[in-house]
């Protein structure tokens, strides 16, 4: 219970009063803006003008005498109460009421007075309001209360309440009286002088207090020291509050009850009725609450209550580990007028201190929400764990200091299962904040923290922290991965670093086995990697290494290089080709890669891929155990390469393949050599697939002239019906399904001339007639051309002739259209629409250079 | 601690001093059975019913609190009388101390008379029987219409292991401020401090049966 809401500041210095010729005992005082009155018991008032000071974030009062009255009657000054609007001060002395002037303590002229009284108060929320008069409820010696009306010099009687009997406190709010008579409390309202029991007490042991609270609730004292809550309804909305015995005074200052018994002050909330402070004070006389407030006396001395600033409360509940009161605090101090943003930066570094004291009792969830809304810097975090901080940081903690954890080592003690449970909280704290503002700026820090917590852990999260956007330095990360064994992301730290010939080292000795890590994929992981790399000197160092582990892959590095990577004499692909020349299988697919895929025309590929292929066929046909399937493969791979391509070294191939039985290889070959008869020989008569030989005609006749065409189709046919071939009578059916062909395409004359004599018309009917319509189509599509074209003739030289019809007059008048000058020279410029101009002087001869007209660019 | 809005409904527990009320009251809110300290004057909790606040004030049993006692009943809807079953006495106080009190104090109260800690009580050795107790609550209760209500102000409860205790509040509060079935399916779905921001002023009826 050490908060500390408020602090006893002497309102008069200390001993002044008595300096000040104070003889008797304080009574009562009164406090009103600067004024402070003192009513004795030897029936002085005196009048102090006081100042609040603000030293050094301390208050301090400096006062000053204006005066003092004797009102000459011996008796003690029970209530003084200043009314500023009026000027007055109501002092109850010797049962009577009278109006003093509020500066120089005279009586008012009129001499108004009311006899007889017990007690007064003042209505602060009168209902009837005349700024320039006050309500006041009187407790008459009698059993009746009165209510009053008091202007600068008059007293008006306003109303009688009668009472069972008479009364010793009174309060009054608005339209209700709340009143301690001899045995119990009361609520009277004072339209109707309708009476309320609340509560009896025991006037023996009870000291009865009647303590306006908030609008139309007060507060009394109840049988065994409580603090009873009563509205204007007679009830309560608040459970009683405890005190201790003994009571003085109550005060209330929001949100704070404050209670005075013969050896303390005691504060408690209004919201929870808990005592939050106790100060020792002993031979207190009078507390109230002035304006908000909080003046004490003792005998001999007055002092103020003032409020500790918030602060300075909340420092002393985080001293006690107080958290949730000090954060409900904290929230309510932004009610105290700071501006927003001063709120806030208190607020967070509030809530920061409160973070850590809930992280030092190994409350996690609670630190991590205070620590993420407090926005607190992550170093003051990571410096608290052993070696997380990257070596290089010369972070300092905050001063003054956040929280008093030296470490955590020295917060667990050894405790290993307790470390744990910090780490992995730092963890998830880490990774929530790694991608939010709070984390700017302190990037490399967050993620040194996260590499060196995942590598102890062997945590799978290790590997795409390193991937992707790291901001882990090398320094001592490399120490802590090499630590722990963690190969693979030591390789990427370097990676990521561009120390790649590092990086690789450690890959070699992964794939070879010398050491080992779970999380490292393999030889295809090293391949992807050197395929990207733009370092071809170590692209070259490695690529041996791979191809010897595997060719296949191997050769990827060389073939799926990025598309726009910049070329280098290292990765030339003659260089390469011919290093290659150990990697049979390699150099194929690298082959294929220059001319299939980047298309490179260049005729030593295109042959050495030729001969590759061809190679692969001719050996696996020699070898009689191959499947037939793979000898289909390899052919059809050579026949794709050796159509497709026409860069290769035809009569090399050529002379390879004659001896062989590859005769549809032979077939291309001899194609490319424009032997078609060859060619189509091979087709008709040793491979007897006539289909493929039409489809020669129209593949090798692809993008040349019909005429080209024609003579394929000629050759095949000759080929067909050649009488020098024993076989020629069973060639009379593709020969004549050729002639009937809709894709062929013949010179029929040449047909006619080739055919045998012997066959008959009926046979050749169809081919006839449709050659018949075909030179017919040819013969009338000729002659409407020469007709379109004979009248597009005519009209030209219509055109001409009227343009010639005119005369052109040159005289002296006559100036060019353009510059004005005079036409000299025997040549010039006319303009359809009649503009004469220079030569030099017409820049275009279809626009006009005066008026701009287009004319058209074709003749019309 | 008061609210801004005034409780729809207040309800005082009231007998001897020890009977458990304070128990029984931090059983229903809390749902625990834990020490706690004697209640001093008396205490104050606050009770979602539906779309009503329940005001439930815990008296001190003590005699030195009497007078405050009828202060706290003023405007009670209900009134829990507890008694202690192992305690004839307490049973005897009910009818002797409090119920004058609770007379004086507010009209038209239903009062529900609660036997606590019947977790104590072995097999038949009981002093006081249901029948008792039953007739005590309806005598209390003559004049009030109870009709709709399912059986007798009547329970025993043990704050210990909980039994009963849950009947007891939610039998007041029906009596006083009914809810329909569907009201009751809706407020215990959601959570209860979850605000519904699309409820319609006029969805919150004011209490029949406001207590102050
Ligand atoms: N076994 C048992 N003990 C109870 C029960 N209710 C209360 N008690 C005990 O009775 C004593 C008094 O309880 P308390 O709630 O303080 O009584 P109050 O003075 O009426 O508020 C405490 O020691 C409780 O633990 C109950 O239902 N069963
Ligand atoms: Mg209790």
């Amino acid at each position: 219970m050490s908060m500390k809401a408020f602090e006893l500041v002497p309102a008069i210095e200390r001993g002044k009063l008595t300096s000040d010729k104070f003889k008797a005992q304080i009574e009562s005082i009164d406090v009103c803006g600067k004024n402070l009155y003192i009513g004795t018991s030897d029936c002085f008032i005196f009048h102090y003008c006081i100042e609040e000071r603000n030293q050094a974030g301390k208050i301090a009062f400096h006062s000053e005498k204006q005066g003092h009255k004797y009102l000459g009657l011996k008796k003690p000054i029970v209530q003084i109460k200043a009314a500023s609007a009026l000027n007055r001060i109501i002092v109850l002395c010797d049962n009577t009421v009278t109006l003093l002037n509020m500066f120089d303590l005279e009586p008012v002229f009129s001499g108004a007075k009311i006899k007889g009284v017990v007690n007064f108060s003042v209505n602060d929320n009168p209902i009837r309001s005349n700024p320039f008069s006050v309500e006041v409820c009187v407790a008459l010696k009698k059993k009746q209360l009165q209510i009053y009306t008091i202007t600068e010099d008059r007293i008006v009687h306003v109303k009688d309440l009668p009472l069972p009997e008479p009364a010793i406190i009174t309060g009054i709010d608005e339209h209700y009286v709340c009143a301690a008579l001899n045995t119990q409390y009361c609520m009277i309202e004072v339209e109707t002088a309708f009476i309320q029991d609340l509560f009896p007490y025991d006037n023996e042991n009870t000291n009865p207090m009647v303590k306006k609270v908030t609008k139309e609730e007060f507060l009394l004292s109840g049988p065994s020291a409580l603090g009873m809550f009563v509205t204007s309804a007679g009830i309560s909305q608040r459970p009683p509050m405890q005190w201790s015995d003994n009571l003085i005074a109550v005060s209330c200052v929001q949100p704070y009850i404050v209670a005075m018994n013969d050896e303390f002050i005691t504060i408690h909330s209004i919201l929870d009725q808990q005592q939050k402070q106790a100060i020792p004070f002993q031979g207190g006389v009078f507390m109230d609450d002035f304006e908000g407030r909080l003046f004490i006396a003792s005998a001999r001395e007055i002092y103020s209550l003032v409020p500790v600033a918030f602060e300075k409360q909340i420092e002393a509940l985080l001293y006690d580990k107080r958290v949730a009161e000090a954060l409900e605090l904290a929230e309510n101090a932004h009610k105290t007028g700071m501006t927003k943003d001063k709120f806030m930066k208190i607020y967070k570094r509030i809530q920061q201190q409160a973070g850590f004291i809930e992280f030092s009792q190994q409350h996690f969830d609670e630190a991590q929400k205070l620590f993420l809304n407090g926005e607190v810097d992550v170093r003051e975090i990571i410096c608290l764990y052993p070696d997380l901080m990257p070596s290089g940081s010369n972070f300092t903690r905050s001063s003054p200091p956040l929280h008093e954890i030296p470490s955590i080592s020295i917060l667990v003690r050894n405790n290993d299962s307790v470390m744990e449970t910090y780490k992995s909280f730092l963890r998830s704290f880490l990774e929530d904040v790694r991608n939010t503002k709070q984390s700017v700026g302190l990037k490399q820090e967050i993620d040194v923290a996260l590499l060196k917590l995942y590598a102890e852990n062997n945590s799978a999260e290790l590997i795409p922290l390193l991937v992707s956007d790291t901001s882990c330095e090398l320094a001592d990360c490399v120490e802590y991965l090499e630590r722990y064994q963690r190969h693979h992301a030591l390789a990427l730290l370097h990676k990521y670093h561009g120390e790649n010939e590092k990086a690789l080292h450690i890959w070699t000795r992964l794939v070879n086995g010398e050491i080992q890590d779970k999380s490292f994929q393999g030889l295809e992981f090293v391949v992807e990697f050197l395929a990207n790399l733009n370092d071809h000197e170590l692209v070259w160092k490695y690529l041996d290494w791979v191809l010897e582990k595997n060719e296949e892959f191997g050769v990827q590095i060389l073939t799926q290089r990025p598309a726009n990577e910049v070329q280098s004499e290292r990765l030339r692909p003659d260089a390469v080709i011919d290093y290659l020349h150990r990697f049979p299988l390699a150099v194929v697919t690298y082959l294929e890669y220059l001319v299939f895929q980047k298309k490179l025309e260049k005729e030593k590929y295109h042959t050495h891929l030729a001969v590759l292929y061809l190679d692969k066929v001719l050996s696996l046909t020699k070898n009689h155990g191959s499947k037939k399937e793979d000898v289909d493969i390899a052919r059809c791979k050579l026949r794709h390469m050796l159509q497709m391509s026409n860069l290769y070294r035809v009569q090399l191939i050529l002379g390879k393949t004659k001896e062989t039985e590859m005769h549809a290889e032979c077939a291309i070959l001899y194609g490319k050599l424009e032997e078609h008869d060859k060619a189509l020989r091979i087709l008709v008569h040793k491979l007897k697939d006539f289909g493929a030989a039409e489809n020669y005609c129209l593949v090798n006749s692809q993008g040349k002239e019909a005429s080209y065409r024609k003579r394929l189709f000629h050759i095949l046919l000759s080929v067909y019906l050649d009488p020098s071939y024993e076989t020629k009578d069973n060639l009379v059916a593709p020969a004549m399904s050729l002639l009937n062909s809709n894709v062929a395409d013949f010179d029929t004359v040449k047909v006619l001339q080739l055919l045998p004599d012997t066959w008959s018309v009926s046979l050749l009917s169809q081919f006839l007639s449709r050659s018949l319509r075909k030179s017919m189509n040819k013969s009338r599509l000729a002659r409407i051309e020469t007709m379109m074209a004979r009248g597009e003739n005519l009209h030209v030289k219509q055109t001409c002739i009227e343009l010639q019809q005119e005369p052109v007059i040159l005289n002296d008048d006559r100036n060019c259209g353009v510059c004005s000058r005079a036409l000299t020279d025997p040549t010039f410029i006319r303009y359809p629409n009649s503009v004469v101009t220079h030569v030099h002087c017409a820049k275009n001869k279809y626009v006009c250079p005066v008026t701009g007209k287009l004319f058209s660019t074709r003749p019309s | 601690m008061s609210g801004k809005r005034k409780p729809d409904l207040k309800v005082i527990i009231m007998g001897d001093f020890a009977v458990g009320k304070t128990s029984l009251v931090c059983r229903y809110i809390e749902d625990v059975f834990k020490k706690h300290d004697t209640t001093i004057g008396a205490a104050f909790f606050l009770k979602q019913w539906g779309p009503y606040n329940v005001a439930v004030w815990d008296t001190a049993g003590d005699e030195r609190y009497t007078g405050l006692s009828q202060f706290y009943c003023r405007n009670a809807g209900a009134a829990i009388l507890a008694y202690d079953v192992t305690n004839p006495q307490s049973f005897e106080s009910l009818w002797a101390r409090f119920m004058p009190l609770i007379e004086s104090a507010t009209e038209n109260c239903l009062k529900v008379v609660v036997g606590t800690k019947i977790d104590l009580l072995e097999n038949d050795k009981r002093d006081i029987t249901v029948e008792e107790g039953r007739k005590l609550a309806q005598e209390l209760n003559e004049g009030l219409d109870l009709s709709k209500l399912e059986g007798d102000p009547y329970f025993e409860t043990s704050s210990k292991n909980g039994a009963n205790v849950k009947e007891v509040f939610e039998y007041m509060f029906q009596y006083c401020l009914p809810l329909t079935g569907q009201q009751k399916q809706k407020y215990s779905s959601v959570k209860k401090d979850i605000v519904d921001l699309y409820e319609t002023d006029s969805n919150s009826p004011r209490a029949k049966k406001a207590c102050c």
